[in-house]
This record gives structure tokens, C-alpha cells and sequence, in this order.
């Protein structure tokens, strides 16, 4: 530890830290443009000059790391000077457009000028003029007069996410951000080069002259699109969401967001948003629909009982909202189920649940089944950076197609699908260790030997086997796919000595903050509740927040229970797909305009704010369940908010003890995908996510299925992809596939819980005839 | 790309240590041949040196005697700086401009000339100070002598 004074007060540091972190840490704010804690030291700007005793000129607090008994002073008539001249020189060739530039108001250049500038240049030539309001991509311009040449940018996007798409172009004067090529950025992370720069030189285009910041209202909040949970703040204007920003949180986020999170807010206003009940194909008010629905539940319950009345939990909804469900479930109609849509079979205990920390401890990250870029990507983000401070990082993936991208020195495993239970076992199983629980896996296994699709030798399984047990920080990433893998995670942590962290990348995003709340998260819960409905064993089933045919697993299963139920009644914020299997359908408040918590996947509950008003007749939850015990004449009063935070666990759920192992099913020996057919596998894929959002639209992928570029090349398929016709026992459906080096030979990749998507039509695993689609030629 | 550029490649690696030093020599050579560096040269130069395409983005649109656009035959640098605009270069400028019928930065419609400005060419006491195809010519006496002894003849 150093110590040092700065500004008279004295302070002890960690070695390395720079002198404006330190500063910071004791409520000194010393001005920066280029400096980034995430990014490290670059001086490139100078606006953070300081004195330092007994050096001969200003230094850089930025770029000089703290010493033993240095004094530093922030202020002064020196310092003052200093950053004076510093601004002259930034603003030689800056325009004097602040009035019409959306950063005015909330602009550092703005800010330090005011604070240090001098009043007037002193120079009196033309400026330089340069590209002016120029789009980099569908959400951001660029407008190179205003920029400072600090290269947050450019740093971000090269060292820190490791897609370079931008670049210093030039020299001297005429230096320029640009693209690369001149190309659109096409990265996921791009919108966070709004939040980065300290000018008004890149802007967000659906905010473009949307508001003043003097016009906003502020609230923290959370994304709510995957379970990463990123804290945002919620920028509103007059009863409007107009802007998502990041919300860094010291010690434990720097609010980087994906674009899906940052500009994907206008799911409220979209056209498709639900804003009046539609009961029996009738369009009412929100209110009158709540007395039909009170008949329907109270018929059901003199004819059938509680019994016959299901609550599905879905979406986005708070953990205060599951909470409501599922007291009125026990409290109004005890003897009635509920359960959560899932779209993925598996469950995580919660005494397995990691943290983002233990990322940050990591010798070794494993991804089982999913890709956390496409899936969760900011995790993506976090795993670079680990890799950034250990080089020795190891990231391993072990799925049904190549998981870890450019990771230095990465690994895969690349298995057949639903094999990847069975094959963690295995690798366990060959490392050699006296566990039980292990013994216990391998005992089940018998005879299996795992047949993989990329090269890999025995020795490499072993040593990865080994590597999962022996390593002191392991850290594993799960897509949720294979029910089985609990088990193995759960022999693995049994056999470790160290801690074994495990974080699911799975949906909904706020699914463990339901269980919390009480509503089963198991999928067999939900599974049973649908089997009885296609049975015609329920009467009323309430949807909440999902849509049933998208989201459910077997969509010929969800489609029969809809047909069997008396009466479905969903209450969400868009029309569900095939509305006609619904008999009422309500128009629920959602994110942002309900206050509420949510749990991400690291067990963390987190508080987003209400900003903004429902539309419509849009109604938050809890009005329609008071409403609905009152046509019942039963009392349902929430009298108190619920608490849903723990004495002990704090910001977390509370962890759970471990329950029993369960066995693992050894995979049957696939029969091998007959020429001509393909098999099928699910991933994730947050930038569709199925929230529709006009703003989004021109990132969402075109062809959102994969196939390996051999396969793309058999079926005569361009560079680009086309539309695949695939025929099995569902008939005959099609969707437009790209080639995905990626991808091994004989495997379809198609992402879950999408509009375009056959995923849930064709079965996880299925293996299906494709055919490529000719094109119709028109004229 | 070429496959004589794999060689090059191979021989400006031979001489330094480090890959990011070989990229200027290399770039020199295959502009000299090739007359300019296009988008698709850039990418192969990185490819062939394994240096992120942006990196080699940069450096290329750094230096001013790497050109993104196809040049003349012959490419005049007239001298802007302080000795030489004392000196007339301005005029000089403005001469060649209008005897050439273009603009600077730009190239005559047979693709014979370019004409560019430059910073000090270190000849300050021959100003007003061009250079033709990086070749010095100074004293510069007039627009029509330059053209006549270096581009006409």
C-alpha cells in the first residue's frame, strides 16, 4: 500500500493505482475525456493535469502511478493554467454548435470549459471542417468536428471487446475516428461508445433531438431482456422512454450494455403493444373483461374446483409481481397450480448459482451448450476482461458447435447434441479420482464412449476432466439444455475441493426471482400443468407475460393444452401468437412502468424503477387479480409490499441446501443423421429475444438459423444463406439458415423463443430432412 | 493479392524482429508496384503480416506518401511551408492548379499528374521548394518551367 497527500488529505492506495483514482476515491474530481479505468492508462488528451511537489512540471494524473509520500494538488493557479491552455487547444477546431447538439447540457467539453476555459479563443483562423452527422451504423453518428481524439472509442472497441471497428484515420489535424473500411459497425456492444464519449462527437440516433437533459426524468433501473440484469438508467420525457444508458455500480459493473439492452426500450410503444382487452374476439375496456373473466373462474370453481384453474408465469415480470401470482393462487383459489414458462428443460440449484465475481477470480471458464455472446453478452464482456488480467485464462467450451470465439489459447469439445451430460461425466470419470459422486456418474455410464466432432484425443478429455476437478477457480457457464447436467454439476462440486461456481445463462431472465417468490421453477411443474390442459383437465389457465406457443418447448403440446382449456385468459403486453386460442387476452403494465425487482443469473435482485405511465388501458397485475378476487367475492388485499431481500444473503437469493443426486441418463447411441438431414440444436439469442422493438429492427438477424458452411455449400446455398425447407414428422416448415463456421457438418442451429424460429416445432435433437428452398423468381 | 507479396512479406520480416516494422517497407514496395493501396491491398497486407486490418488502416492513412487513391504518372508536391509560402509557393500553387485544370488533391482526367501539397520538405533555402515523383526541384521558377521540364518533356 502507498500513501500520499493529495489536496492536503492523505490516503492510502494499493501500488499501481493512478493518481485520479485515488483522487476519486476521496470525492476529488479531477476532469478526464480519455482516461477509462476499464481501459487503462493512454494520455491522450491532458485535461487531467496536476502538480506534483517536487516534480518540475504538471503531470498527468492519468498516466502516474501513486508513490510513497507523494503530495499532489488538484487545484491551483498552476493546475488552473494548465488545463486552461489544454481546452484553448481542444477547442481550436471545435464548433460552436452546443446549441443543437444532443450532449449540450450533459457534456464534459461543455462542463471543464465552463469550469477552467478561458472566456474567449484567441484564435482567429477558419476552422477545419469535418464529417458532420455521419451514421457508423443504424443506431449511432458520428460527427468528427465535435470529437476530442480521446479514442475511448476506439480503445473500447479494439482492446476491450476485441472488435476492431474503428480506427484513427490520419494525422495530426486532420485525425478522425472512422470505421474500418468505412463499413457499418456491426458489434453487439457498439451503443457503448455513446456512453464512453465525453463529447458530443457519437450519438445515439433514436435519441437524436428527442430532449434536452434539463427535459428528463432519471431512474435507475435494470435491463430486463437477458439475465445478466445490467443496471441501467431510464431516461424519460413526458410520460416517454427515450434513451437506455448504463449504469456503472463501483466495484462491480462499468454498465457496459449490448445493443439489444440499450436500445431495444421501445417495446412499450411498438405498434404491436396490446392496449385494450380483447375477450371472445371483442374488444373492451380492461375493466369490463375483468367481470367476464370473474364468471369463467367462478364457474370453474363450482364445477370443477380449484383443481382446474393454472398459472403460468412468463416474460418479464417482477419478482413482486410472481409474488402476487402466487399468493392469489394460495390465498383466492388454494388447490390451484402455477408454475413458469421455460423454454429450456434444465434447473440450477440454487447453492450451485456463481457470481459475476468469481469471473473475475477465474483460472477457467467452461460454456456447456451455449455461446454467453449470443446468449448473455456482457458476460462475453467479462470473461475478455478476465482473460485481459490472466492471460492464462482457460475458456473451454463443450457443446454441439464450436463456444468460444477468439479466446487466446481456447478449447473446445465439440459433442453431439444431448450428449454433453453424458460427456462431462465421461471426462470425469477418466480423471481418475477417487470421488463417489463421481464413481457413482461413472458407474451409470457403463459401456458409453463419447464420439466427438472436432478432433480431440483421449489425453485432451482426461486432461479436461482434470481440469474440472483440480482447478482453483472454475467457473462454468450453462445453457440450461440438458436436464442431466445437474446431476453432473452436482458430482462435480461433491468431488471438488474448491469452490465450484456455476452461472446459468438461461431465460427468462428473472426466473430465479419467481422461484424466490414461490412460483416452481422446475419444468416439470409447467410440464404436468400443459399435459393436464391437453388432457382437458384445466379449466381456466392464466398466461402471464409469455407467449405459450412461442416459448414452450413442444409447440404441438402447448397448441393442444390452449384448444383443451375452457378458458384462456393471458394477460401480457402483445398479442400472443394464434390469438384465437385465447379467450381473453388483457393488456398488462410491463418494465418501466411498474416499480419492481428482479434476480439475475447470479442470484442478485436488483430494483428497477417505474418512469413511465401504461398505455392505454394497460393495467399492472395486481389490478386485475384484485378485480378478479372481487367478482369471486373473496378479499385479496396486499396489504405490504413483500420484502423480498434475505437477513442474511443480502442483495442475493438465498442459497438453498443441495439436494440429492440424481442419475444421468446415458444417451442411446444416436443412430447417425440419415444423408440428406440434419440435427437440430437450440441456443439462445438475445439480440431477437422476441421482444419486438422497431428500433432493433435492422440488427435482427435475417437468417437466424446456422448451418457449417459445407453444408451450406451441398445445399447450394450463396455466402450470404438463403431459406431452408425442412420436412419431418411436423410437415413441412422453413427458415432461413446462413452458413456458420462454427458449425459442424450435419447440425442446424436455431435459436429458441423467436417469431421465424421452428425451434419448438421441430423438437431440441430432431433430426430433419432439409432441402434448400429455390427461389422464387418474380417476372 | 499476389504471390510474390507472400516473398516480400517473408523478406521484411526477415529484417526486424517485430511484424509492425516490416509493415512500412512492405507497403512501399507493393505501392510502388501497384501505384496506390487499395482497400483489398490493406487487407491483405495484414493478413500477410497478421496485423489487425484497423492497425494497418491507420498507419497507411497516417503518412501522406502512401496513397488510398490511384495517383498519376507523375505526382507533384508543392511545398506549403513557412520559407516557401514566403517565397510564393501559394501562387505556385495556384498556377499549377489552373495550367493542370484541377484542384489540389486531385489527378488530371488522363492520369497523368497528381498535384498534392507538402508539409517542409527541409530545402528551405531553395524555396519556393516541389518535388516530382519524390524527385526535388528547387528553385522552382515558374509554374511553366515546372510543367515543361518535368511533366511535358
Amino acid at each position: 500500500m502507498i500513501r500520499l497527500t493529495i489536496d492536503d488529505r492523505e490516503i492510502t492506495v494499493p501500488e499501481g493505482t493512478m493518481i485520479v483514482d485515488a483522487a476519486a476515491q476521496l470525492g476529488i474530481d479531477v476532469p478526464i475525456y480519455c482516461y477509462h479505468q476499464a481501459l487503462g492508462p493512454l494520455g491522450a488528451c491532458r485535461i487531467c493535469l496536476v502538480q506534483v511537489e517536487k516534480m518540475p512540471k504538471l503531470v498527468t494524473g492519468c498516466t502516474t502511478a501513486v508513490q510513497e509520500g507523494m503530495v499532489v494538488h488538484t487545484r491551483g493557479a498552476a493546475v488552473d493554467k494548465g488545463r486552461k491552455g489544454v481546452l484553448e487547444f481542444l477547442l481550436i477546431n471545435h464548433p460552436l454548435d452546443c446549441p443543437v447538439c444532443d450532449k449540450g447540457g450533459e457534456c464534459f467539453l461543455q462542463d471543464y470549459t465552463f469550469q477552467y476555459g478561458a472566456p474567449a479563443g484567441r484564435y482567429d483562423e477558419p476552422k477545419i471542417h469535418k464529417l458532420k452527422d455521419a451514421p457508423i451504423n443504424d443506431f449511432i453518428i458520428i460527427d468528427q468536428e465535435r470529437c476530442v481524439l480521446c479514442q475511448r472509442c476506439v480503445r473500447f472497441m479494439g482492446e476491450y471487446v476485441g472488435e476492431e471497428q474503428l480506427l484513427l484515420e490520419g494525422r495530426g489535424v486532420d485525425t478522425v475516428v472512422a470505421t474500418v473500411s468505412h463499413q457499418p459497425m456491426d458489434s453487439q456492444f457498439s451503443g457503448n461508445v455513446i456512453d464512453l464519449c465525453p463529447v458530443g462527437a457519437l450519438l445515439s440516433i433514436p435519441y437524436r433531438y428527442k430532449a434536452r437533459p434539463w427535459n428528463l426524468e432519471r431512474e435507475e433501473s435494470v435491463c430486463p431482456h437477458c439475465p445478466v440484469g445490467c443496471t441501467t438508467s431510464v431516461t424519460s420525457r413526458e410520460g416517454h422512454v427515450i434513451r437506455v444508458e448504463g449504469r456503472p455500480v463501483a466495484g462491480r459493473n462499468w454498465g457496459w450494455l449490448c445493443d439489444r439492452g440499450r436500445f431495444g426500450y421501445d417495446f412499450g410503444y411498438v405498434e404491436k403493444r396490446l392496449l385494450n382487452a380483447l375477450v371472445e374476439g371483442r374488444e373492451m375496456s380492461a375493466a369490463e373483461s375483468t367481470r367476464t373473466v370473474g364468471r369463467w373462474l367462478d364457474a370453474a370453481l363450482t364445477d370443477r374446483g380449484p383443481e382446474s384453474v393454472a398459472f403460468l408465469v412468463g416474460g418479464q415480470q417482477t419478482m413482486e409481481e410472481a409474488y402476487q401470482v402466487a399468493r392469489f393462487s394460495q390465498e383466492v383459489l388454494p388447490g390451484s397450480r402455477t408454475a413458469m414458462v421455460r423454454t429450456v428443460e434444465g434447473y440450477l440449484p440454487s447453492g450451485l448459482n456463481g457470481s459475476f465475481q468469481d469471473i473475475e477470480r477465474a483460472d477457467v471458464v467452461v460454456y456447456i451448450g451455449g455461446d454467453p455472446y449470443d446468449a448473455v453478452p456482457v458476460v462475453h464482456l467479462k470473461v475478455r476482461e478476465r482473460q485481459r488480467a490472466n492471460p492464462g485464462l482457460k475458456v473451454m467450451g463443450v457443446g454441439a458447435y464450436e463456444l468460444t470465439r477468439d479466446f487466446h489459447g481456447a478449447k473446445n469439445f465439440t459433442v453431439k447434441p444431448q450428449h454433453q451430460a453424458a460427456f462431462l461425466a465421461y471426462a470425469l470419470a477418466q480423471a481418475g479420482t477417487k470421488s463417489q459422486a463421481v464413481e457413482h456418474l461413472a458407474s451409470q455410464l457403463g459401456t458409453y464412449v463419447p464420439s466427438l466432432l472436432n478432433p480431440v484425443t483421449p489425453e485432451e478429455i482426461q486432461a479436461l476432466g482434470r481440469t474440472l476437478l483440480e482447478s482453483e477457480h472454475l467457473v462454468l457457464l450453462w445453457d440450461g439444455k440438458e436436464p442431466e447436467m445437474e446431476s453432473v454439476l452436482l458430482a462435480l462440486r461433491a468431488a471438488r475441493e474448491d469452490a465450484t461456481e456455476v452461472l446459468p445463462t438461461f431465460g427468462p431472465s428473472n426466473w430465479r426471482g419467481w422461484e424466490r417468490a414461490g412460483i416452481p421453477a422446475h419444468f416439470a411443474s409447467l410440464q404436468t400443468i400443459i399435459d393436464d390442459a391437453a388432457q382437458g383437465k384445466i379449466s381456466v389457465l392464466f398466461v402471464v407475460g409469455a407467449d405459450l406457443l412461442r416459448d414452450y418447448p413442444d409447440r404441438e403440446q402447448a397448441r393442444r393444452a390452449l384448444e383443451r382449456v375452457d378458458h384462456v385468459v393471458q394477460v401480457g403486453l402483445f398479442l400472443p401468437e394464434e390469438v384465437q386460442l385465447y379467450h381473453a387476452v388483457v393488456p398488462g403494465a410491463g418494465w418501466s412502468e411498474v416499480y419492481g425487482t428482479y434476480t439475475n443469473m447470479e442470484g442478485r435482485m436488483q430494483v428497477a424503477m417505474a418512469t413511465v405511465q401504461p398505455p392505454g388501458q394497460a393495467r399492472p397485475l395486481r389490478t386485475y387479480l384484485n378485480s378478479w378476487a372481487h367478482a369471486l367475492k373473496k378479499s385479496f388485499v396486499l396489504e405490504s409490499e413483500w420484502d423480498p431481500f434475505d437477513d442474511d444473503s443480502g442483495d442475493f437469493v438465498p442459497r438453498e441446501s443441495l439436494p440429492e443426486l440424481r442419475p444421468v441418463t446415458v444417451p442411446e447411441p444416436s443412430p447417425g443423421t440419415p444423408p440428406g438431414s440434419l440435427r437440430v440444436v437450440g441456443f439462445s439469442l438475445v439480440m431477437e429475444g422476441g421482444m419486438p422493438s422497431e428500433i432493433l429492427a435492422p440488427r435482427v438477424p435475417r437468417f437466424p438459423g446456422r448451418i457449417s458452411p459445407q453444408d451450406a455449400a451441398r445445399l447450394g446455398f450463396s455466402e450470404q444463406g438463403g431459406e431452408l425447407q425442412l420436412e419431418g414428422t411436423m410437415g413441412k416448415i422453413s427458415v432461413m439458415v446462413a452458413p456458420d463456421r462454427r458449425i459442424p457438418d450435419g447440425i442446424l442451429a436455431l435459436p429458441y423463443g423467436i417469431h421465424g424460429s421452428p425451434l419448438n416445432q421441430l423438437g431440441e435433437g430432431a433430426s430433419v430432412k432439409a432441402v434448400r428452398l429455390e427461389e422464387v423468381s418474380l417476372g | 493479392m499476389k504471390p510474390k507479396w507472400q516473398v516480400w512479406a517473408n523478406e521484411a520480416k526477415a529484417e526486424f524482429p517485430k511484424a509492425n516494422s516490416a509493415l512500412l517497407p512492405l507497403l512501399h514496395r507493393i505501392q510502388t508496384e501497384e501505384g496506390y493501396l487499395s482497400e483489398n491491398t490493406i487487407n491483405d497486407v495484414a493478413e500477410l503480416l497478421q496485423l489487425p486490418v484497423p492497425y494497418v488502416e491507420s498507419v497507411v492513412s497516417f503518412y501522406s506518401l502512401y496513397f488510398q487513391k490511384p495517383v498519376g504518372k507523375r505526382v507533384i508536391h508543392v511545398c506549403v511551408g513557412l520559407s516557401c509560402a514566403l517565397n510564393g509557393s501559394d501562387q505556385l500553387m495556384h498556377h499549377l492548379e489552373g495550367k493542370l485544370g484541377i484542384q489540389e488533391g486531385q489527378t488530371t482526367q488522363d492520369g497523368e499528374v497528381t498535384l498534392l501539397e507538402a508539409e517542409c520538405l527541409a530545402a528551405c533555402d531553395l524555396a519556393p521548394v516541389a518535388q516530382v515523383n519524390l524527385r526535388f526541384v528547387a528553385p522552382v521558377e515558374s509554374a511553366d518551367a515546372l510543367l515543361a521540364k518535368e511533366v511535358n518533356s
